[in-house]
């Protein structure tokens, strides 16, 4: 395989030159074709029959890739810009390195398909040379090659085409134009390469891959061909580097050596190959031998060039480059036509091959920057670093930026605490949690002596709560599962019933409620008297039956149960009672009746309760029924004596002897006065008995001895110890009827508000404002029945009631209408007013005034009122006068109010007054001479004029500038009022906005008199509160 | 039976509900019914403020000891009744420059004996020294130059000092763990702060007249400001981490916003000589000053004028200022070898008070504060008796400023109208603003 590429290579420069109808190459290689031929009959055999060649064949495709990698290498390595000629200027070089490189040109672009790895490229650098399938495989995993194949075939043909030398340029170009967008990019991207590989060197690269990772993907997007392209030619150029140190050197050093060590070297190529290669060893030694033949073959053809044999192998390392250069002063030579031939751009590996085998440092230098550069996906150079300085300050800004953030995320805290109405230091104050009964526990220790007995108590009996847990735990180990887990669930549900409890007890504990610990207590104190009934009832201890016994000793000697003790009596003597001393007098005399009554044998337990329950619920009720029974024993009473009298007559003793009969009588007599007196002091109210009606000659008013009058719509309650019979005229109806005579206007208009109330008068017609002394009297024929009209009873059904609103409506409706009515005969009778005003002699402002209080209608109202005064009670009057004012009693009430207002000239004095107000206030020049001093005395002289030192000015307020200029209705002070001084400002203060704002703040007391006990404690709040003693820590980040 | 109606009494309405309560009062608070609310609370304003000045007296003791100039002082953190300081008597090495508590227990000093020392400040110590004796330092590290100023770290065992350059040490290594500097310096750093707050930012100011920022997280200088004059002394706020203040020679104080540190956020200005020294109060809303003119200042944060001037009459330059940590007392350390307490707020009443006592104290409070804005009023609170030395000094200034003022003004109105603009003040005090 390396023979045939080798001659096609090294045929390609001839007939680039020849392109340009330059037949010397030809000539030339036709004379080295004869040379060679004369040497080697075989190796004009390949040469010439290419195509034909078993061997070649068979590694066809491997070749094709192989030119094209070396066609690329061409194109990168050399900055072609242009098409034909360039290229022609290339070739001589490529085919020299070629030359040298012989089989390399495969294992150059083997490893361009895999940067990566570096072992399956040396694999299928031999699969290359060696197997053909292999290659093959290796193809297909590089699909990604394809295109760039298809597109450098035409070349590679070209190149192949001994004969159509013609052609040749043609195709060239077209190829060369296809892969100029290529060669464009490499151009960009080549000087960046060198950059980089150094910056790599340097240790710069990871700063610098990033952004190249970032070049690539951008560039990636446009042609994927054209990345690949470019990736391609990444690793080429180490490859070459490497290849020339690693192994290619050998093999070149084979190359160069004479014939007889020609035949080791590419052995030792073979067998270092092989040594990497794994599945390769077994390969048929046959194929080797060829190979090594064909390498032969290619040597010897070269050979001739060669002028030198050096014998050590870095000597033959530098004569290769030396021939290289010499190979290339001959494309030169032969280049006159390209002329940018010279400016192929110096590669980093140009400059490191001379160092290639000297130093290992270097090899792995490179060989580390190669693993930079592969990660890299795309050749790009880094930028220059920046001077110190500069990075420096970029750092630094970073930094500050960075630290800017961090700062600023106390912004939003720094807000609240600025914005805050009222703050309370320390702010991050931990709060107090309260402590739960086991945080408690789990602290407990005993302390004192009677805790730890406790303790030790509990420790000795096992009942301390790790005790119980263990108890607990060691119970549980003999359980099953299902056991263990009900055991549990019972446990959590008495926790949980526990807890409710506590829960239940604490709120119960919180009730303050009075009424509700009563009848807590009540309860109690049943349940414990049931149960000592339970126990008692039956054998009643002597201690219970003596203490029962002090009991009411004790009760006996209180004298609580009676009203006859100092206490009592000093109750009694005392008039004002305040709640518990009355309390305790009722308890007292609720208890004095209980005994009584137990005394008399009535009350057993549960009637007294019931009396009791009765006397609180209803004492009505009570007392009636008290009153019943009496009156029922004074009827036994009665019966009795008629018994007994029917059985005294029967009987015979000394009841029946006459004396004692008589004051039997008597006594029977008194009994019965004192029995009907009883009855009669208790009123019949309740008992309808004909008896008493008998008794009781006419109706008594009196229920609750107290007498009730009425007078004048007022009630009176007066302690009612006299009897009063009222008459039975005002009594037939149970009502009071309120006599109009007896009430003043104001309590019949309390009973109709709406009547007569002056409201919508006022708001119907503002104006009409009544004044007293002008007004003249109405009707007061009208006015008494409207009176007599407001007289309801109190009593009286509501449908009275309502006509009378009703009435009363109208009635004002009425009203309303004829002042209206008035009002438009106002204007009618104006006329007649006013010729009756000039006729009389009403006074010299009269009509003046009139007149201006017109115009001053038509000006406006904001400065009629004073002027129009009394203009407008004149025009009152009118009203007042109504249809029936006749001229003659309005001029009357003009007359009058004339004669009240005589020299009552308000407008021209208030005008007077403005005026020397303004006068006052004007600046002035005073004159301060004093007379007689500083001037001639004696008849004749003249005086002098004042000298102006001794005029002082007085600068007052120009009449124009103030205030009241041109507004003839008021007088504005110019003097400055000292007392309203205190409370101005000169200028708005600061946080305010607004005079209104300013304003309203000043207008708000904030002490207690002025504010409720919340609104004065809100006001006073200081916006900082330290407490004294406590550390104020600075600010914390919680986390 | 008679039935009794009574008047219904419920004592509820006019009995305090619970005892100690104070009694119920039922008024109607219409304020058309208080014509006169406004004339009575002017008065009582006007009481309020002549008994704030009647009862100001701020000084309660003074604390001798030191026999020269106190320069430094600290407070402990953590406790209330435990402050370092340092002075310039510091025996044979010279002064101490910088003092600070490492944590509780030991406390850190520097000074111009190029030595950093560790102290246990503890009653009885490790070594049983008790407080009568004389101690040894439980650490020493050693510098290459004088230190100026030393600040722990807020919660991790490191500190800085301030030389020629910060560094940055840890407490178990003899060595600084890192220099910060900023390039092409070649300043004497004279005052190193930790910011309190965001504890790994750094600030340091030096005879530049520069303000410089630090963060150890970066490990760089990250900012630095030239000023018009040099800073003295720095503090960080406690309350807003942002802001740091510094005491300027320029007799002016400066807040600064770290984030923008083209402009100050706010100037101080009453100081009639250099401001030596200042410290925020823990709340972060007052900061005292101490300056060369032999007065104390407490400023209240935000209003550039008009702070509380304490002053004794043998008190000399106050070189140091601390504000204690419950924020109601201020220290100053002063020229005279001195320590003098003072009230932050001269007319507070110290000890106990009842509920209703505060409440008309807060009542006063609020007074004075609503009627600020009335001459007579103001014209009380505002007026202060300062030496006279001080008085002229600030007249002369006043004067001085005027001068100038007047001069640019001219200045400007002869030359090209629109050619030179007025800077404000706030522009005029950095030069430039480095990174």
């Amino acid at each position: 395989m390396a023979r045939a590429q080798k001659p096609k290579q090294s045929r390609r420069p001839q007939a680039k030159s020849l392109k340009q109808n330059n037949l010397r190459g030809f000539a030339k290689r036709q004379s080295l074709k004869s040379q060679r031929s004369s040497k080697y009959s075989e190796s004009s055999d390949v040469y010439e029959y290419q195509p034909e060649n078993v061997r070649r064949s068979k590694v066809k495709l491997q070749l094709e890739k192989d030119e094209l990698d070396g066609a690329r290498r061409d194109i990168s390595g050399s900055e072609d810009e242009d098409d034909g000629p360039k290229r022609n200027g290339l070739r001589p070089r490529l085919v020299g390195e070629n030359d040298d490189e012989g089989g390399l040109g495969s294992d150059e672009d083997e490893e361009i398909d895999s940067d990566e790895a570096f072992d399956e490229s040396d694999e299928e650098r031999f699969a290359g040379f060696n197997f053909s399938t292999k290659t093959k495989s290796v193809a297909k995993r590089k699909p990604q090659k394809r295109s760039l194949q298809s597109r450098t075939v035409p070349l590679i043909d070209l190149n192949e085409d001994e004969v159509e030398l013609e052609e040749a340029p043609s195709e060239n170009a077209s190829a060369s134009e296809g892969e100029d967008s290529a060669a464009d990019d490499e151009e960009e991207g080549d000087p960046e390469d060198f950059i980089d590989v150094l910056d790599m060197i340097d240790g710069k690269g990871p700063a610098e891959s990033a952004d190249e990772g970032e070049h690539t993907q951008k560039e990636e997007r446009p042609s994927a061909s054209k990345a690949r392209v470019e990736g391609d030619d990444v690793p080429h150029l180490e490859d070459e580097d490497e290849d020339m140190h690693d192994e290619e050197d050998e093999g070149i050093s084979s190359d160069e050596s004479e014939e007889d060590e020609s035949h080791i070297s590419p052995m030792d190529d073979a067998i270092s190959a092989s040594g990497d290669e794994d599945d390769d060893v077994g390969t048929s030694l046959h194929d080797l031998q060829s190979f090594i033949t064909n390498l032969d073959a290619g040597q010897k053809r070269k050979a001739p060039d060669d002028e030198a044999a050096p014998t050590t192998e870095t000597g033959e390392a530098r004569r290769q480059k030396r021939r290289m250069l010499k190979e290339r002063t001959e494309a030169g030579e032969e280049n006159e036509f390209a002329p940018h031939r010279g400016a192929t751009k110096l590669n980093l590996d140009d400059l490191l091959n001379p160092l290639a085998s000297s130093s290992s440092n270097l090899l792995s230098l490179k060989k580390s920057a190669k693993i930079l550069t592969s990660i890299s996906a795309k050749n790009q150079t880094l930028s220059a670093p920046l001077p110190q300085r500069t990075q420096e300050r970029l750092d630094r800004e970073a930094a500050y930026q960075q630290t800017k953030e961090e700062v600023d995320k106390w912004s939003a805290t720094m807000k609240k605490i600025k914005e805050a109405e009222h703050l309370s230091f320390p702010l991050q104050a931990q709060p107090a949690g309260r402590t739960s009964n086991l945080e408690l526990a789990a602290k407990f220790k005993p302390t004192t002596e009677l805790e730890s007995a406790v303790d030790r108590l509990l420790k000795s009996a096992k009942m301390r709560e790790e005790d119980i847990a263990q108890t607990e735990s060691l119970k549980m180990n003999h359980l099953s599962v299902e056991e263990v887990s009900a055991r549990r669930a019972e446990l959590a549900k008495m926790r949980e019933l526990m807890f409710r409890a506590e829960a239940k007890a604490k709120r119960v504990a919180k009730i303050k409620s009075k009424t509700y610990r009563r009848i807590k207590k009540k309860e109690k104190a049943k349940i414990a008297a049931k149960l000592g009934e339970g126990s008692d009832d039956e054998d009643m201890n002597e201690e219970t039956r003596m203490k029962h016994e002090v009991e009411r000793a004790r009760e006996r000697a209180t004298l609580k149960h009676k009203n006859t003790g100092k206490w009592a009596k000093a109750m009694r003597a005392r008039g004002d009672l305040d709640e518990d001393q009355r309390r305790d007098i009722s308890e007292m005399l609720s208890r004095g009746e209980k005994l009584r009554r137990r005394i008399q044998g009535i009350g057993s337990g549960d009637e007294s309760e019931e009396g009791e329950d009765d006397t609180e619920d209803d004492e009505e009720g009570a007392a009636d029924r008290i009153k019943a029974s009496a009156f029922e024993e004074l009827a036994q009473l009665d019966k009795g004596s008629e018994g007994e009298e029917d059985s005294g007559r029967k009987g015979k003793s000394i009841f029946e002897m006459k004396f004692m009969k008589d004051a039997i009588a008597r006594d029977q007599q008194r009994a019965k006065q004192m029995a009907d007196d009883f009855v009669r002091e208790m009123g019949e109210s309740n008992h309808e008995d004909d008896e008493d009606d008998e008794l009781t000659g006419g109706r008594i008013e009196e229920s609750s001895g107290a007498t009730i009058e009425r007078v004048g719509g007022r009630v009176t309650y007066r302690p009612g110890a006299q009897l009063r019979t009222v008459n039975s005229l005002a009594s037939d109806t149970s009502s009071i009827t309120l006599r109009s005579n007896d009430l003043p206007s104001d309590v019949a208009r309390s009973v109709t508000p709406s009547a007569t109330s002056p409201i919508p008068e006022k708001l119907g017609i503002a104006t009409e404002a009544p004044n007293p002394w002008l007004a003249p009297r109405q009707d007061p024929a009208k006015a008494v029945p409207k009176k007599h009209e407001i007289a309801v009873s109190k009593d009286s059904a509501s449908v009275e009631k309502s006509k009378n609103k009703l009435r009363k409506k109208a009635q004002k409706h009425e009203e309303e209408q004829s002042k209206a009515r008035n009002d438009a005969a106002v204007d009618i009778s104006m006329s007649n007013v006013m010729t009756l005003g000039d006729n009389s002699s009403a006074g010299p402002s009269k009509p003046k005034t009139r007149s201006q209080s017109g115009n001053q209608r038509d000006d406006g109202d904001d400065d009629s009122d004073v002027h129009s005064e009394v203009e407008e009670q004149e025009r009152l009057l009118d009203r007042k006068g109504k249809g029936k004012a006749n001229g003659v009693k309005a001029f009357e009430q003009r007359d009058l109010v004339a004669r009240a207002f005589a020299g009552d000239n308000v407008v021209r004095d208030f005008a007077e007054a403005k005026r020397r107000e303004m006068q006052e206030d004007a600046p002035k020049e005073v004159d301060t001479t004093l007379p007689g001093w500083g001037s001639w005395g004696g008849t004749g002289t003249r005086k002098a004029q004042p000298k102006p030192h001794l005029i002082k000015k007085v600068a007052g307020v120009d009449p124009t500038t103030r205030a009241d200029y041109k507004k003839a209705h008021v007088i504005i002070s110019e003097k400055r009022d000292k007392k309203a001084a205190k409370y101005m400002v000169k200028d708005l203060p600061y946080p305010y906005t607004s005079k209104a704002q300013f304003e309203r703040s000043m207008d708000i007391p904030i002490g207690t008199e002025w504010n409720t006990r919340v609104g004065f404690q809100r006001g006073t709040l200081p916006k900082i509160v330290t407490k004294p003693g406590t550390v104020i820590n600075p600010l914390e980040k919680l986390l | 039976m008679v039935k009794i109606s009574v008047l219904q009494h419920a004592p509820s309405t006019h009995l305090p509900a619970r005892p100690g309560d104070p009694t119920p009062t039922s008024r109607n608070l219409d304020p058309l019914m208080h014509p006169f609310a406004r004339a009575r609370e002017r008065t009582r304003a006007l009481n309020a403020v002549k008994m704030e000045r009647i009862f100001a007296k701020p000084f309660i003791a003074a604390l001798e000891g030191h026999v020269d100039a106190v320069e430094t002082m600290a407070r402990k953190p953590g406790t209330l009744n435990v402050v370092a300081s340092g002075s310039w008597d510091g025996g044979m090495i010279g002064k101490i420059s910088g003092v600070c508590f490492a944590d509780e227990d030991r406390l850190l000093t520097c000074g111009v004996d190029r030595n950093v020392k560790l102290w246990d400040t503890r009653e009885v110590d490790e070594n049983g020294a008790g407080p009568s004796d004389v101690r040894k330092p439980l650490n020493v590290f050693p510098g290459k130059s004088a230190f100026n100023s030393i600040d722990h770290h807020r919660t991790d065992p490191i500190f800085a000092t301030a030389s020629n350059i910060v560094q940055i040490w840890d407490e178990t290594k003899s060595a600084p763990i890192s220099n910060l500097s900023f390039p092409t310096s070649i300043e004497t750093i004279s005052a190193i702060k930790f910011n309190l707050s965001e504890s790994s930012v750094l600030a340091s100011i030096g005879s530049d007249r520069t303000f410089t920022l630090y963060d150890i997280r970066t490990g760089k200088a990250e900012r630095r400001i030239v000023m018009q004059m040099r800073s003295n002394a720095l503090s960080w706020s406690p309350t807003f981490p942002t802001t740091i203040l510094l005491a300027s020679e320029d007799h002016n104080l400066y807040t600064f916003d770290i984030r923008s540190l083209k402009t100050p956020s706010q100037i101080y200005k009453a100081h009639v000589a250099a401001v030596m020294s200042c410290d925020w109060s823990p709340t972060g809303h007052q900061f005292v000053s101490g300056g060369w003119d032999r007065t104390v200042r407490i400023w209240q944060e935000g209003r550039g004028t008009a702070p509380e001037v304490y002053h004794t009459k043998r008190m000399q330059r106050v070189t140091s200022t601390l504000f204690t940590s419950d924020a109601k007392y201020v220290l100053s350390g002063s020229d005279d070898g001195n320590i003098r307490i003072w009230k932050a707020r001269a007319h507070e009443k110290l000890g106990i008070l009842d509920s209703r006592e505060r409440a008309a104290i807060e009542y006063r409070e609020s007074l004075k504060q609503k009627w600020k804005t009335d001459a007579q009023v103001n014209k009380i609170s505002r007026t202060r008796h300062i030496p006279k030395p001080v008085h002229k000094a600030g007249q002369l200034k006043r004067t001085m400023l005027e001068a100038q003022r007047v001069k640019e003004e001219r200045r400007r109105k002869h030359t090209r109208a629109g050619e030179s603009k007025p800077t404000a003040e706030k522009r005029k005090v950095v030069i430039a603003e480095q990174s």
